[in-house]
């Protein structure tokens, strides 16, 4: 499981049936060892079966808990979804980038939450 | 499961008798940076093509999708041929690179 940002979405139509009518979002860990600017981060793509804003910070589960969280019993094609919607977090390491609500983007002022 | 563009095809003949049959891709996964990351051999159950922009889904979900419910020795699999990809930044992920849509300017 880790902490990550909703980064996108993603549509198909050649899809195995599993994935057909569910919301597929782009998530992009968040990771306090990394600079906010550094090449190379492999996004994940996770079932989002909570109705996820895009910017929000979320909890994501792999395997076995990903599809158990989507209603299903083991056998579905896809191993990441999307369990929790963070509301706030206190994390003394992480950097302010976490807060902000796009990459990239100034993180707003301390009283301001995390978007 | 991550996004990757399909860059190749592998063909092998001696392989574990589970994945007769099967039809293997070579995908590069996309990276947020852009920046070209390691490859991976998928198992392509779609008929996704060279250039195409696919959804790699892994372990029991990948054995899911090939298998349909059988064991077989396979760990990697494409789910989903990509139509689009909306990112915050902007950009819009074509199903194929040529189709791909630059960053929106930076917001004022």
């Amino acid at each position: 499981m880790f902490l990550g940002r909703v980064v996108g979405q993603v549509w198909a139509t050649r899809m195995a049936q599993d994935l057909a009518g569910k919301r597929l979002l782009v998530v992009e860990a968040l990771d306090e060892r990394r600079d906010p600017a550094a090449p190379k981060v492999t996004p994940v793509v996770c079932v989002d079966p909570l109705g996820t804003d895009l910017g929000e910070r979320v909890i994501v589960a792999f395997g076995k808990a990903a599809r158990v969280a989507c209603g299903g019993d083991g056998d579905l094609a896809f191993e990441a979804a999307i369990v929790g919607i963070v509301d706030d977090f206190e994390v003394p390491l992480a950097p302010p980038a976490w807060r902000a609500l796009w990459p990239g983007d100034a993180p707003p002022d301390a009283a301001g939450g995390p978007g | 499961m991550l996004i990757g563009t399909v860059v190749g095809t592998v063909w092998s003949t001696v392989k574990d008798p589970t994945l007769c049959g099967v039809r293997f891709l070579v995908v590069q996964p996309f990276t947020l940076s852009g920046e070209s990351a390691e490859t991976l051999v998928a198992v392509d159950p779609l008929g996704a093509g060279i250039g195409e922009r696919v959804l790699v889904v892994f372990g029991r979900a990948a054995r899911h999708m090939i298998g349909r419910g059988h064991d077989v020795g396979f760990q990697t699999a494409v789910a989903a041929i990509v139509d689009r990809m909306e990112l915050c930044d902007g950009r819009c992920i074509g199903p194929v690179c040529a189709q791909d849509t630059p960053p929106a300017p930076p917001r004022a």
